[in-house]
């Protein structure tokens, strides 16, 4: 009995002096703790990397804005919060609700309520900051694509993470959380990497009413890094102008073959990303976003690189270099029948004219159907594919872009596959194939590339963007790596193809009529891809669509520098329609390496041509003369 | 069987029926302080009504008639409640121990500790030996072990350990040989030294935060020990006043109305308000020794003693939770927490005490 009365009171008496302890002795820190009790990270946002030309030339950059942010864990009333946002600061209800809902967010990060506050929404909430501590204003660098609707495709936009994207285990690694804004589609989001620096952070005590006391610790964010790539802004200007200006659509590619650097990429219809990279969460920008999204001239596809298209007698360059390596025509021995066309079983399919029985020079400058379809036949489908396979069509290119299709370039065993009710490759087949009809449907800058390795003789560039990513205090420059892939052509083939092509644009071949100014020495083929049935679904006209790809300088001393191709959808024949766009996109390119104004017309380039190579008045750098007697030695 | 005797009026022990009012008062002042809304002081005070209520049936009742006819009814109904609570009861908080009736909240398990007491009690006052033998240790464990099993199922560790105490308690009184009382200790010790690395995170955690409080992580399961003890020592000497504490209040120190009420206390009244807190348990544990002692046979001598052990057990796990001497057991402070049961089965004890000490006298 005594002994738990001791055992009662010593453990009184522990527990007493304990509480002392506790309540004097230790008095302040606590009471210090209790006052401190929440310490609250806000992170602050770094500015995004600017996306820069290859002339630093500013094409997206940031400015700043002001966002409208909710602390959920200050909201002592949620209805008046709601209430309150809803009646002063313009925003939608639902909307709201749903962003204070969202089982995502962390709950002691800010919410982003609403994007670009206006200057009476900072106005009230900095008024009403006692009453409303949890609702406040951060500053956001904002996104702003300078010049619009171009280069949108490759330029690429920002936007909130979605949820399914956060499901894929590469952004799961990233360490994307949800609300961050990244980059989508375009250079934004394949170098989101790049482009984004590092939040930094500030660490504040907040008291138990909300209100952030004081600050503790400052990491400031670090910028992410510039990019800059290979684009040229007038050129791309150009470019877009050519489609516009007609009201055309297609699209259109421009790089450099020596290295694969993408000077100017097209897509017509466009859209602009500065809808997506604005107003986030208003019901207004999602109209706006709506319009694009569900336009069912689809202006977010790129159809550089997601369009497939026929390629029609652009196909002729890699049929006429396969034949020649591998023998089936020689330069001594390269006449075949055109005859019209060709009869194919049952059917009679037709060249454009009669021409004759031209060799293999005359068949590319004239475009020969007839000499073509023979020529086909000669090599069997099965080399035509193996040569075409290895000049990179039917694959991607790897371009530094997402979306990119690899195409569809038919075999025996694609027939099979995706034909049951008809399996066996039939020499008709054959015959569209060696002019690039039938099923062959490629990217024009899959086509792009694989002739651009043509004319370089075998050496096949990646095509790409990156050109340069600055410097910052965290990351070092980095550049582009470029690694090319190499085909063994023989000299003669290679020259063989050059003078051919060049031959379109400058022996009266099916370029001739364009007036390609001759100090540019451009070479090319004029193509004509037909189009398919499903295009009467968009009520045009069932017109073909018009290719011309481009090379210059072409047969002259010097390897060439720009290589074009575009395609203008219902353009009709290739001569018509692609070939002048091309024409004044190097047009354009030429003025400016010269140091000439860079104008539409062409006044200043049809001046009659300059005899030296050297020494010419006209400005520092001659573009080559052509050498008319360099004609491939016969063997 | 109830008699009320006006000459008896006059006997009874005022303190022994004032210090439990006194401190339930007390703690409504905090639950009112501390509660999301009104509605609990206003049950708060309810319970305290019925109890009183139940207190003074009790006090005019004969004691030995409830322990050793009636005591077996009301435990086997205990366990039948159990029984309910497992199969139909309501979950608060994660552990499955209510049953709802008619608007209010019922947990057995707090009457399943009166029950214990009593059937203890009555065992053991047949008992005429000075030590136990093994076939007495044997059937008191026997006793504890059915609701404890019962309670075990509702994932009420705190309870459970209740239960551990007042087995102890009893076999003390029962005069259990010392050397065996000497080895159940060390038992223990073991037990729970042997049983860490089996219990889960979350109870490991809570062990770590008495034990190393500088490596425990704010916002991790210790994070109630650590706001209590900021509750507590934020109170200084007089507190922050009635009403004004911001830890419980603001709710920086979750179930401010239950299990840390006294860090509610400690904040609000300061040390102060502690120290009057201990004084009026002390009066009352006082009042409930001096009945034991002057009751005139062992029946009722044991079981107010019995009371006494649960009601310090209940002190001692509950103020050492709130200053961080002990870890987080969820263990209510009696008659203090909110919680009408326990200020229910709180009462039946005084109740008992005060019949006891009515009959002292032998007649």
């Amino acid at each position: 009995m005594y002994l738990i009365q001791y055992l009662v009171l010593a453990v009184f008496i522990a527990l007493g002096i304990r509480f002392y302890v506790l309540q004097v002795a230790r008095h302040e820190d606590y009471q210090a703790r209790a006052e401190n009790n929440r310490i609250r990270d806000i992170p602050i946002p770094a500015p995004r990397g600017a996306i820069l030309d290859r002339y630093e030339n500013v094409l997206v950059d940031n400015s700043s804005a002001f966002n409208v942010v909710v602390i959920p864990e200050d909201i002592s009333n949620k209805d008046e919060t709601i209430n309150a946002l809803v009646g002063n600061v313009n925003v939608d209800r639902g909307e709201l609700l749903a962003a204070l809902n969202d089982p995502l967010r962390p709950k002691s990060q800010p919410i982003l309520i609403k994007q670009n506050a206006s200057a009476a929404d900072r106005q009230w909430i900095a008024a009403h900051e006692l009453e409303h501590p949890e609702i406040s204003i951060e500053e956001q660098p904002q996104r702003i694509y300078k010049y619009g609707k171009l280069a949108s495709h490759l330029l690429g936009y920002i936007g909130q993470v979605n949820p399914k994207q956060l499901e894929l285990p590469a952004f799961k690694d990233a360490g994307y959380k949800s609300g961050d804004i990244i980059g989508q589609g375009g250079i934004e989001a394949v170098y989101d990497r790049v482009l984004r620096g590092k939040d930094g952070m500030r660490r504040v005590i907040v008291d138990s009413r909300g209100i952030p006391k004081a600050e503790l610790e400052r990491i400031d964010p670090i910028k992410g890094q510039d990019l800059i790539i290979t684009l040229d802004l007038d050129i791309q200007k150009i470019a877009e102008q050519q489609f516009y200006s007609k009201n055309e659509t297609g699209a259109c590619v421009a790089l450099n073959p020596q290295n694969g650097e993408i000077l100017a990429m097209v897509s017509v219809p466009s859209f602009d990303p500065n809808v997506f990279a604005r107003n986030v969460v208003s019901t207004e920008n999602r109209k706006e976003v709506a319009a694009i999204v569900n336009d069912p001239s689809h202006p977010m596809y790129n159809k550089a690189i997601q369009g497939t298209y026929p390629t029609g007698s652009t196909w002729k360059i890699m049929m006429a270099t396969a034949a020649l390596e591998e023998g089936v025509i020689t330069l001594k021995n390269s006449r075949i029948v055109c005859g019209g066309g060709i009869q194919v079983g049952n059917r009679f399919v037709h060249c454009g004219k009669n021409h004759g029985q031209p060799d293999i020079h005359l068949a590319i400058v004239h475009s020969c159907d007839g000499y073509f379809y023979r020529l086909g036949l000669k090599m069997g489908v099965d080399m035509i594919h193996d040569w075409v396979m290895r000049f990179g069509m039917g694959q991607r290119t790897g371009v530094d872009l997402p979306g990119e299709l690899k195409g569809t370039i038919p075999s025996r065993e694609w027939k099979k596959r995706v034909n049951p009710r008809d399996p066996v490759w039939k020499d008709f087949d054959t015959v569209l194939a060696s002019i690039g009809q039938g099923s062959v449907a490629v990217p024009p800058i899959q086509l792009l590339r694989a002739e651009s390795g043509i004319v370089m003789g075998g050496q096949f560039h990646i095509p790409h963007l990156f050109k340069e990513a600055k410097a910052t205090q965290m990351k070092e420059v980095e550049y582009y790596d470029d690694r090319a892939t190499e085909l063994k052509l023989t000299q003669l083939t290679i020259d063989t193809i050059d003078y051919g092509m060049w031959g379109v644009v400058n022996e009266g071949g099916t370029a001739g009529g364009v007036g390609f100014p001759r100090e540019i020495n451009a070479g090319g083929k004029t193509g004509t891809a037909q189009v398919i049935a499903k295009e009467k679904a968009r009520g045009k006209e069932h017109k073909d669509h018009s290719w011309f790809i481009s090379f210059a300088p072409m047969h002259t001393d010097q390897k060439p520098e720009i290589g074009v191709v575009c395609i203008t959808e219902n353009g009709g024949w290739g001569a018509s329609a692609s070939a002048p766009k091309v024409k004044m996109i190097e047009a354009a390119y030429f003025s400016k390496k010269l140091g000439r104004p860079i104008l539409p017309e062409l006044v200043a380039l049809n001046s009659p041509p300059s005899p030296a190579v050297t020494g010419s008045a006209n400005g520092p750098h001659p573009v080559a003369v052509a050498d008319r007697k360099r004609k491939p030695v016969t063997q | 069987m109830v008699d009320i005797n006006q000459r008896k009026l006059k006997d009874v022990d005022w303190l022994l029926l004032a210090a439990p009012i006194a401190l339930t008062a007390f703690g409504c002042v905090a639950i009112s302080s501390s509660a999301p809304d009104g509605s609990f002081v206003k049950k708060q005070i309810i319970s305290l009504g019925i109890g009183l209520a139940i207190a003074i049936a009790i006090m005019f009742t004969d004691y030995r008639k409830i322990v050793f006819n009636i005591a077996p009814f009301f435990y086997a109904a205990v366990l039948v409640l159990l029984v309910v609570v497992l199969v139909a009861g309501t979950q608060i908080n994660g552990n499955k121990a209510w049953l709802r009736v008619a608007g209010f909240s019922l947990q057995p398990s707090e009457f399943a500790k009166a029950a214990t007491i009593l059937m203890l009690a009555r065992h053991l006052a047949h008992v005429r030996q000075t030590s136990l033998s093994i076939k007495d240790i044997i059937i008191m464990g026997a006793i504890v072990l059915a609701p404890v099993i019962l309670v075990y199922a509702e994932h009420d560790t705190g309870t459970t350990l209740t239960f551990g105490a007042i087995l102890a308690t009893f076999y003390f009184l029962g005069g259990m040989r010392k050397i065996f009382l000497a080895a159940g200790a060390v038992a223990v010790v073991v037990g729970l030294v042997a049983a860490y690395p089996h219990l889960k995170h979350y109870q490991q955690e809570r062990i770590n935060v008495i034990i190393h409080p500088e490596e425990a992580d704010p916002k991790g399961y210790g994070y109630q020990t650590i706001q209590s003890v900021i509750a507590v020592g934020s109170g200084g000497v007089l507190g922050k006043g009635i009403g004004h504490g911001t830890q419980g209040k603001l709710g920086f120190l979750p179930f401010a109305w239950t299990d840390f009420i006294g860090a509610v206390i400690a904040e609000e009244t300061g040390l102060a308000g502690v120290l009057l807190m201990m004084v009026l348990y002390l009066l009352l544990i006082w009042r409930l020794i001096a009945v034991a002692k002057a009751s005139r046979e062992r029946a009722g001598s044991l079981l107010v003693m019995g009371f006494v052990g649960l009601i310090a057990f209940h002190i001692l796990c509950n103020l050492g939770m709130v200053v961080a001497m002990m870890p987080i057991m969820g263990i209510p402070l009696p008659l203090m927490s909110y919680g009408g049961t326990a200020v229910m089965a709180m009462f039946i004890g005084v109740g008992l005490a005060l019949s006891v000490r009515m009959r002292r006298f032998v007649n």
